[in-house]
């Protein structure tokens, strides 16, 4: 009696020991196992949206040595970017693309994907380290970009931008297999037929491709004396975000600057290329708009053999706000920008392309974890109140565990905006909507690209004549 | 059971040693594979295929032949996608070219090092007149040597090839003719191992 006693007692407490165990020599390593990820970075966020942005910089900083180091040089590098300190933001992103390229260079069958794999089943998804959609991997690429333009360094902006491109088109092969449209684009014919579905199936295809990362592309290009790539990455970009009226201009622009086939049928759809006047410059707008939007956790309670189990996915909530264009005022007549991409639909494709394998890990982790109910409930006698104990701690620790994976690059911006004017040389003094006026200076024959940054409360400028 | 305690000891010395980071010396010409990037075994590779192939061109042969042509190097443009230091490459080839005894270089990169130099030297009043070297005695460069390394890379699932292209020209400033040109192509596949960490 005594012995089944001890028997009884002692089962439980190896399976509930083992469990911390796991816990504690994971602890340290994950950051978003209990403690979901949305909710660590609010306070960053927040931060942004006063005057010091950087306060919480230390402390993103110091988790990129984690599992989900790879997600925190993201934030990190951002924050650093959004603030305006581009050297420190160069740092950062180059931790993140170090980490996408070890993931490249993993192994096909890799010990350390299984081990996550194995943990995930018993803990959640968070286990898993973090690897970031194509998208994100674009925009880092993107950004790196415009930190080595802001920093000066105009060759090495041109090789993010390659590896921009680069990463473009193996996202484009991607999409192909699901969309025939892109085909089209990849031929670079824009016709009617092709407008059409764009049309029909423009939230689609914007949903998969960044137009503002070709437009960011394009316009490095163009501003650094490549103009023949830039027609390429615009012509894309027109492809994604066919309305609007900058990019259109853009592309009939440099049709006719470079003689391109495709003038006339530009021309007959946009109108004729305004061209700058001697002696005028030109000035760039990049308007990004917001943040982009959290993942929400969907839980659903149940029961297994009478054990209480949760099963908690990641979603997006209904997505209805509607970002305005942004008025520029001090360039002449009010100029409005109008969207070239949203970056939120990105975010909810990526995450609709996850379900299926989310789910498969899901089903898995129920049944693993309703066994492990199963085995401390079975291991003692009923009316046992050590393996009741036991029980209902197994149960307790299945429901905290059940987490949805809610990590996604988060101080990204909501929607991006773009426009373009060509003006007198002179200072012109900025103002976007409400924001606190900034100056620009714009020279004669030269572009002066403005990036403009509008975290809600607080809206930061950037800009650099070439 | 001494000898027990004496395997067991040298087990875990070998244990720990093997945890144990170390450094080597190796060879700097040694082929060099961590990865797929842009390494020193390419550009070894360019610097002596470019070396190899100017200073065995006929004409530039004949054009050094009597005389050390006075070069400079414009630097080389890097179209690849990866942060390339291009001037490297140059050193390393203009190196080769100075040391072959057949050209002579001027150092663009130190321009303004030697304006500040006569500047101090002719207009600070510390340097005896008589001593300071005068503004506009130096030798202009007839030839320019100037490049492009381009890159196209690839990526299937678990292959990733990588292609450089190493173009290189000399121009003569007075005519504006290439006397010579050439390109070093490097070609470098990666399959991804199937099982490891």
């Amino acid at each position: 009696m005594k012995t089944t006693f001890i028997h009884s007692f002692i089962r439980p407490t190896i399976s509930t020991l083992m469990l911390a165990a796991i816990l504690g020599s994971s602890g340290c390593a994950y950051n978003s196992i209990f403690i979901n990820y949305p909710a660590q970075i609010a306070p960053v966020k927040q931060e942004l949206n006063t005057a010091k942005p950087m306060a919480e910089l230390d402390k993103l900083a110091s988790n990129i040595q984690g599992n989900d180091g790879l997600l925190y040089a993201q934030e990190a590098g951002r924050v650093a970017q959004v603030a305006g300190d581009f050297a420190s933001s160069k740092k950062y992103y180059q931790q993140a693309v170090a980490a996408y390229t070890a993931f490249d260079d993993k192994a096909k069958i890799s010990a350390s994907d299984i081990g996550a794999t194995a943990t995930s089943l018993v803990l959640n998804d968070n286990a898993i380290p973090y690897r970031g959609p194509g998208y994100e991997r674009i925009m880092l690429h993107q950004y790196q970009a415009l930190n080595y333009l802001f920093s000066g360094d105009y060759q090495g902006a041109l090789v993010e931008v390659r590896r921009s491109n680069e990463l473009q088109s193996s996202e484009q092969e991607r999409y192909q297999k699901s969309q025939k449209s892109v085909q089209a684009m990849a031929n670079g014919t824009i016709d009617a037929e092709v407008n059409r579905l764009g049309q029909a199936a423009g939230t689609v295809t914007s949903s998969f491709l960044n137009a503002y990362s070709y437009y960011t592309t394009g316009v490095l290009h163009e501003v650094l004396g490549e103009p023949n790539d830039a027609f390429i990455d615009y012509r894309k970009a027109a492809q994604i975000t066919p309305d609007n009226t900058y990019l259109q201009q853009d592309l009939v622009r440099l049709a006719k600057q470079l003689g391109m086939p495709q003038y006339d049928e530009f021309k007959k759809r946009w109108g004729d290329a305004k061209l700058p006047k001697a002696g005028e410059g030109q000035v760039i707008l990049m308007v990004e708009k917001g943040f982009v939007p959290e993942k929400q956790a969907l839980t659903v309670p149940f029961t297994i053999h009478g054990n209480w189990q949760t099963v908690s996915l990641a979603t997006y909530g209904p997505n209805n706000s509607y970002v305005p264009e942004t008025q520029v005022q001090g360039l002449g007549t009010v100029l409005k920008t109008e969207p070239i991409a949203n970056i939120d639909a990105l975010a909810i494709t990526a995450l609709k392309e996850d379900l299926p394998g989310t789910l498969v890990r899901q089903v898995a982790r129920v049944y693993a974890k309703s066994e492990m109910a199963y085995q401390v409930e079975k291991s003692g006698k009923p009316g046992n109140n050590a393996a009741d104990i036991g029980s209902i701690a197994m149960q307790i620790f299945n429901v905290v565990t059940e987490q949805a994976d809610r990590r996604s690059w988060l101080t990204l911006p909501k929607q991006a905006q773009i426009g373009r004017r060509y003006l007198n040389p002179g200072e012109y003094t900025l103002q976007l909507d409400k924001a606190p006026p900034a100056k620009i200076d714009v020279a004669a024959g030269k572009t002066t690209l403005v990036w403009a940054i509008d975290t809600g409360n607080y809206t930061r400028i950037y800009s650099i004549i070439i | 059971m001494k000898q027990f305690k004496l395997i067991f000891v040298l087990a875990a010395v070998m244990g720990l040693a093997a945890c144990q980071s170390k450094v080597e010396y190796g060879d700097a010409t040694e082929v060099e594979t961590v990865n797929e990037n842009f390494g020193s075994t390419d550009l070894q590779a360019i610097a002596a295929k470019m070396v190899d192939s100017m200073m065995t061109f006929p004409p530039i042969v004949a054009i050094t032949a009597n005389d050390r042509p006075i070069l400079f190097v414009d630097s080389i443009k890097n179209k690849t996608s990866e942060h390339i230091d291009t001037e490297s490459v140059t050193d390393s080839i203009s190196n080769k070219l100075l040391r072959s005894g057949k050209f002579r270089f001027i150092d663009m990169t130190k321009v303004d090092s030697v304006r500040k130099q006569l500047d101090y030297q002719n207009n600070t009043g510390m340097v005896d007149p008589s001593t300071a070297i005068k503004f506009g005695r130096q030798i202009g460069a007839q030839y320019m040597l100037y490049g492009n390394l381009s890159s196209i890379v690839k990526q299937d699932g678990s292959t990733k090839d990588v292609y450089y292209k190493m173009t290189m020209r000399l121009m003569d400033l007075e005519t504006g003719l290439i006397e010579w040109s050439d390109e070093k192509e490097i070609r470098k596949t990666k399959s991804k191992s199937f099982l490891g960490m």
